[in-house]
């Protein structure tokens, strides 16, 4: 029996050198500056996108993968005779899934599993790294779906946003929507809930006091227990960032820290200084 | 000889004789305010909320006692304004138990009212305070019962509960040290004392029972003037305008605001209440059935008004039918001209008869037994420039089932000042009630706020401590579920917001909404408005003082060392977060030596400025750890 094949897209956030280490196959969204067109963190790296988007007029807008982009991917794989674990972005924030559905269905004889991460940026991304390390220790499609189902129970997720405007005029806000135009310096802890949905946990008053909450609810998810951290920032560590790192340093058992950076289409609808934190337990 | 009975509309003029010497004194009331501040307003509230119960009366005479006495109480419970008109409305519904059914009360059953009076108002509030309204009723309603044994004279008994009443009053200063140690009696026993004063001052008088109407009762001048010209009437409606003025427009779910009168055909058969009530819930809401035997009051907020009215015409007859569309009378309050808002007010109340679309009943009958109800009516039919016909079609809008355009919850909240209310807004707040400080709304207010929500769950912030009550009144007589969060000031209301989440279900919302309140230090600064002594501290009429929870503070005559002073005391226990709404009295330059004031003290604080617009209080402050 060949090796499972990992199928991700762009929004999963993982850098481009642990995507090849494991063996990650990647599927870009893109992304439209007016008339130009741009594959997710392919044509475009983060830095250059915060760039861009800081000098362009309008706003970028994103669009989903083609079913063919899948298909071509899928086929691939399916030749060389490989079953495929395919995860990607919450259904609930883009119709990516639904491509990815279609160009399998267009390939019935190929053992294609499509999971919906319910999650975004890192959040799918860490499913994908468990799910492509499974696949290289020789775990099947089933043992693999079944784990990463399992794991997305156990992971937590928080990030912060510098406004909530970008995830307002994508329409990703979901129930953070009640905070749109708030007068005072409010920072809603955001996380994605179980239904792959932008939800506000809570909601405090500036930026420092956003961190310490971050910090509070980590330790008191993972009390005692060294974690995988990692740090999902855009390009130039911010303040907020900063501060974010120093203090999970000095409080929660870190295991093993990454930091990726949050690429262009992610960077869209969240905006530019969107912080994330996503642990799960080792 | 005195009187020995009163009918229903004896006791009704008795009633008006004791609201109208009420409202003589209301600045009198007013000055005695605990604390200088400019908000002294318990004889305004007490005014105002007898004002609403006498308003019902004039609507609904009868000479039945029981029947006259239930539709007082409706009156003073919806317009209850303030704690010590939440009181007083519970201590007349003791009326209504002790003279049900009966067409005269005497002594006996005078005596009984007051006893119940005393028990259900202790009942409705939580923590009840001696030295107060209440200690006052109660020790009144004590003499009542001694008496009402030694004499059935009505005059030489309510002598005697007046006496005891005001030398209760007298000794309110003993039993509450605050009131000692500012030179006061407690406010609110002095308005009852004035209420019985003018119960007293109706049975001296010896009268026929037709002929018992002070002329210059409030009661005459409603029913003599035209409706819009009446001066008493619009200072009831008055308070509706900025109320309404908060809602939008489109959120009214049921436009038309219906009031009639089903006269039964056969009353042999009993009303069916809770089905026609169920009937009515189905497409509408605020349903009001007053049953008396023969004829049934129904109100109802619908968006069918006719298939209401063929409903209601299988159980009888209706009579004085007011329609009104909510929707416009609204539009016209946002987009009014500068008149005055009590001519505005009048206008949109405007009642307007229905065609006869429906069937073959006549659109208004005035009925002889209702003379303002038929006037008005009236008047709304022969209106030649009534706005109406344009408005008459109903929304084009497909009904749906209620719960899909149900939002889990709706909230609403008393504020004061348009910074403030904006701010209440930004946070989710559905509808910002003006009031707080200077006016409170009363329990209909809060009602029609709640009953404009098209929510499952309706969370009030009162932000006053004198509007809890009134909100939990409200809360109880609304249709649907609501829980009154008892935040005390706007920044707690603001806080309690920031705690509140549209996933949680309502018990955990109001826990969280509760618990954040509790957390905030509050600060007030305003002017004293007369000397007094408080708390180790000298105040003289026009300093600033400042007030931390419901302890004055600090007092000086700068306004900027009062509010650092303040500031100071207030971040004895740290905090991370310092908020300050200005109002009016702030000024810009000693807004930013506060601010830098504060950066130098307490450079880890995250501070915000923001207009809150208040009146009276040229600074609200909060601070959170």
């Amino acid at each position: 029996m060949a090796q499972v094949a990992v199928v991700t897209d762009s929004t999963a956030d993982i850098p481009a050198a642990e995507r090849e280490r494991l063996g990650i196959e990647m599927v870009p969204l893109k992304v439209h500056f007016g008339e130009e067109t741009y594959l997710d963190n392919i044509d475009l790296t983060p830095e250059q996108f915060y760039q861009k988007l800081t000098a362009f007029s309008g706003l970028p807008t994103t669009s989903q993968p083609s079913p063919a982009d899948f298909f071509e991917v899928y086929k691939r794989l399916a030749d060389a005779g490989r079953p495929i674990v395919s995860i990607h972005l919450s259904s609930a924030m883009s119709g990516t899934i639904q491509s990815a559905q279609l160009a399998k269905s267009m390939l019935p004889e190929a053992d294609i599993t499509v999971v919906d991460g319910r999650s975004a940026s890192f959040g799918t991304g860490m499913l994908v790294v468990t799910a492509a390390e499974l696949a290289n220790q020789g775990a099947s499609a089933a043992e693999i779906a079944e784990r990463v189902a399992q794991m997305r129970k156990n992971t937590r997720l928080y990030f912060l946003v510098d406004t909530l405007e970008y995830l307002q005029r994508g329409g990703r806000i979901g129930k953070a929507s009640a905070l749109i135009g708030s007068l005072l310096n409010i920072k809603p802890i955001l996380t994605i809930d179980d239904e792959g949905m932008v939800s506000p946990l809570e909601k405090v008053r500036g930026a420092k006091k956003a961190v310490a909450r971050v910090v509070e609810r980590i330790a008191a998810d993972f009390p005692n227990r060294p974690v995988d951290l990692t740090l999902a920032i855009t390009p130039g560590f911010t303040d907020t960032a900063r501060e974010l790192e120093e203090r999970l340093k000095n409080t929660v058992n870190i295991g093993r820290q990454r930091v990726v950076e949050i690429g262009p289409v992610i960077g869209t609808h969240a905006g530019p200084g969107t912080v994330g934190v996503f642990v799960l337990p080792m | 000889m005195g009187r020995r009975s009163l009918n229903g509309a004896e006791w009704a003029a008795m009633i008006m004789t004791g609201a109208l010497h009420l409202s003589r004194h209301v600045e009198r009331i007013n000055a005695l305010n605990v604390f200088p501040v400019p908000d002294g307003d318990t004889g305004t509230n007490m005014n105002m909320t007898m004002k609403a119960g006498v308003a019902e009366l004039e609507r609904r005479p009868s000479d039945e006692a029981g029947k006259a006495a239930e539709v007082l109480a409706r009156g003073l419970l919806m317009g209850a304004r303030g704690n010590s008109g939440v009181i007083l409305s519970q201590l007349f519904r003791g009326f209504v138990k002790a003279a049900a059914g009966l067409h005269e009360i005497r002594v006996a059953e005078f005596a009984a009212a007051l006893q119940h009076g005393v028990e259900i108002a202790y009942k409705a509030v939580v923590k009840p305070v001696e030295g107060t309204i209440l200690t006052v009723a109660r020790e009144a309603a004590r003499e009542g019962a001694l008496m009402a044994r030694r004499t059935d004279d009505l005059f030489v008994w309510m002598r005697e509960v007046q006496r005891k009443a005001a030398e209760t009053l007298a000794r309110t200063p003993d039993m509450l040290p605050v009131l000692k140690q500012v030179g006061v009696v407690d406010a609110g026993g002095q308005g009852l004392v004035f209420l019985y004063e003018g119960f007293l001052e109706y049975l001296q008088t010896e009268g026929s029972a037709v002929d018992t109407r002070p002329a210059e009762s409030p009661a005459a001048s409603v029913i003599q003037a035209q409706p819009a010209a009446s001066p008493e009437k619009a200072e009831i409606a008055l308070p509706h305008a900025p109320v309404q003025a908060q809602i939008a427009t489109e959120s009214i779910v049921f436009p038309y605001d219906m009031e009639f009168f089903i006269r039964r055909t056969s009353s042999s058969a009993p009303f069916p209440e809770a089905e026609f009530r169920r009937a009515l819930e189905r497409d509408g809401d605020s349903v009001i059935i007053i049953d008396d035997g023969d004829t049934v009051k129904v109100h109802v907020h619908s968006r069918k008004p006719g298939d209401v009215l063929n409903l209601a015409l299988t159980y009888g007859e209706l009579t004085d039918i007011h329609i009104l569309n909510m929707r416009q009378q609204h539009r016209g309050l946002l987009d009014g001209q500068e008149t005055g808002s009590a001519a505005r007010e009048m206008e949109a109340r405007q009642p307007v008869g229905v065609g006869s679309g429906a069937g073959g009943w006549s659109a208004v009958e005035a009925g002889a037994g209702d003379p303002p109800l038929g006037m008005e009516a009236a008047t709304g039919i022969s209106s030649p420039d009534s706005p109406w016909p344009a408005q008459t079609v109903a929304p084009a809008r497909v009904p749906h089932p209620h719960a899909h355009e149900m939002a889990p919850y709706g909230i609403v909240a008393v504020s004061v000042g348009e910074g403030n209310a904006e701010l209440f807004r930004s946070l989710g707040v559905d509808v910002v009630l003006t009031g707080g400080q200077t006016m409170n709304p009363s329990t209909e207010d809060v009602l029609q706020a709640i009953e404009a929500l098209a929510a499952e769950h309706v969370m009030v912030l009162p932000n006053n401590p004198n509007i809890i009550l009134a909100a939990e009144q409200a809360a109880n007589l609304a249709g649907k579920p609501v829980t009154v969060i008892p935040t005390r000031s706007i920044l707690q209301g603001m806080a309690a917001m920031l705690a509140f989440l549209e996933d949680e279900p309502a018990d955990v919302n109001a826990r969280r909404m509760a618990e954040a309140a509790e957390k905030v230090v509050d600060g007030q600064v305003t002017k004293a408005v007369r000397d007094t002594k408080i708390n180790g501290l000298d105040i003289r009429e026009g300093q600033y003082i400042g007030i931390m929870g419901k302890a004055i503070v600090t007092a000086g005559d700068r306004l900027l060392d009062t509010v650092c002073g303040l500031l100071e005391r207030m971040m004895e226990n740290g905090g991370d977060v310092v908020t300050v709404l200005t109002g009016e009295g702030s000024d810009g330059e000693i807004t930013q030596r506060i601010a830098d004031w504060l950066a130098e003290r307490y450079p880890d604080a995250e501070l915000e400025i923001r207009d809150g617009g208040q009146p009276l209080y040229p600074y609200l402050l909060a601070v959170e750890q």
